[in-house]
């Protein structure tokens, strides 16, 4: 490899690394959360077109939210970053309850796991997605 | 002449500048324009992607001079060769990027771009690494079957590169109507990495826009259906070797586990295709859309 080579590729490092660092300094990015059942409804619809979801719960802190349509299949929302991203559950979810707490896994890893605090209709949709687990 | 510079080294310093002036507009107007780690993530995808481009660049130039040496003509070095040779790669260009779209091997390659939810100046250096794997320079190839120099050609290459850095913005609105009829700008570009089901694969231009008009591609940017961006699954992780190479994986996860008539399928059929129907693709959610009113 060439000196000049070399150089090019430690400045564009070292550029990469300077830009990288400003979004966090200038604390861009912002929280976002779920504001109502509406807002949740948007998002399901935007991560499976045409998802209606008849029945809506939204995390207290607004930081997911389950839906259910009327076919029974039910979707997953979670904030990702500044974001939402969604996953329709399926056979391979896997959920947990801790009393008010349900902690869902999609069955993919790079997606991870969310804990969901849904109060007291935490055990309603934890045993939803038990039967959806189980077929 | 066929040692000509790269344009994109020049152009780093102009990349660095105007990203700091994007993110200053952001924190003014719109903070959750940039998420750190969205950013991080888009900046290591382009480091990366020239760390590729010195590894693979030299074979995939060795390639194209190979094919010059099989040319029909001389093209010569002349000012309007430079004219044919820019326009006649925006054209290759546009072949490429719909292929890119609608053919999962291209595709698995490509998806990297797109796969950022937010479209400001570092999802242009949001670049793939494994191009060369993916054979994309084959797209180049017949501009030096004609008799285009392989250097004119990466170095309009190069250009083409740099205008499309400057349209991955959201700062920018429309600019003046006889413009946004030519040229590819931030409106026409935004509905390209839309995953509304009215943009979904639309807009492949690389510099003139015209190109979608002839081959019937355009849509134009609706007020009233604002842009939401990344791809129809989005990644949900901020995993840097997981963007990179979840479409390969994908794909390889697939060929394994089809039926053997269908395991080519996975490969050249548009992304998403599966030989059972169960997934969605651009065209399955476009469907779908249009069924349910298309508003």
């Amino acid at each position: 490899m060439s000196t000049v080579l070399a150089v090019k590729i430690f400045l564009s490092l070292l550029a990469t690394l300077f830009i990288a660092y400003l979004p966090r300094w200038m604390e861009l990015g912002g929280d976002v959360r779920i504001r109502d059942e509406a807002h949740a409804r948007a998002l399901a619809s935007e991560a499976v077109t045409g998802f209606q979801a008849s029945e809506v719960i939204i995390d207290r802190a607004g930081i997911g939210a389950l839906l259910k349509d009327k076919d029974g299949r039910q979707l997953l929302v979670r904030r990702h970053g500044a974001q939402f991203v969604g996953r329709l559950l399926t056979s391979s979810s896997n959920s947990r309850l801790d009393q008010n707490f349900l902690t869902i896994g999609t069955g993919e890893k790079s997606f991870g796991k969310v804990t969901l605090n849904l109060g007291d209709k935490a055990q309603h949709w934890a045993s939803g997605l038990r039967h959806l687990q189980h077929g | 002449m066929d040692n000509l510079p790269s344009p994109v080294d020049y152009a780093i310093p102009f990349f660095v500048l105007t990203i700091i002036a994007e993110m200053i507009w952001a924190k003014r107007n719109a903070p959750e324009k940039y998420e750190p780690r969205d950013t991080m993530m888009s900046l290591f995808f382009g480091f990366g992607s020239t760390l590729a481009g010195v590894l693979f660049g030299g074979a995939a130039f060795a390639i194209a001079m190979q094919a010059y040496d099989f040319r029909l003509t001389t093209v010569p070095w002349a000012w309007w060769a430079w004219i044919a040779c820019f326009l006649l790669d925006d054209l290759a260009y546009y072949v490429f990027h719909r292929s890119a779209h609608r053919v999962r091997w291209f595709w698995a390659s490509h998806v990297n771009h797109h796969s950022s939810q937010h479209y400001n100046l570092s999802t242009a250096l949001r670049q793939t690494w494994t191009g060369f794997f993916a054979i994309s320079f084959i797209f180049r190839l017949p501009l030096a079957f004609i008799g285009f120099h392989p250097a004119m050609i990466l170095f309009c290459g190069g250009l083409n590169l740099i205008y499309q850095y400057w349209i991955h913005t959201e700062a920018i609105g429309r600019m003046p109507r006889w413009f946004e009829a030519v040229m590819n700008t931030p409106s026409h570009h935004r509905v390209h990495h839309a995953t509304n089901p009215r943009y979904l694969d639309r807009n492949y231009a690389g510099v003139l826009i015209i190109w979608d008009k002839m081959f019937g591609t355009f849509e134009a940017e609706k007020d009233s259906d604002p842009v939401r961006y990344g791809i129809v699954k989005q990644l949900g992780s901020f995993n840097l070797l997981w963007g990179i190479f979840h479409e390969w994986i994908g794909i390889f996860r697939d060929v394994w586990t089809a039926p053997w008539r269908h395991k080519l399928g996975y490969i050249w059929r548009a992304p998403g295709w599966s030989h059972d129907g169960s997934r969605d693709s651009s065209d399955s959610i476009r469907a779908r859309w249009l069924e349910s009113g298309g508003t």
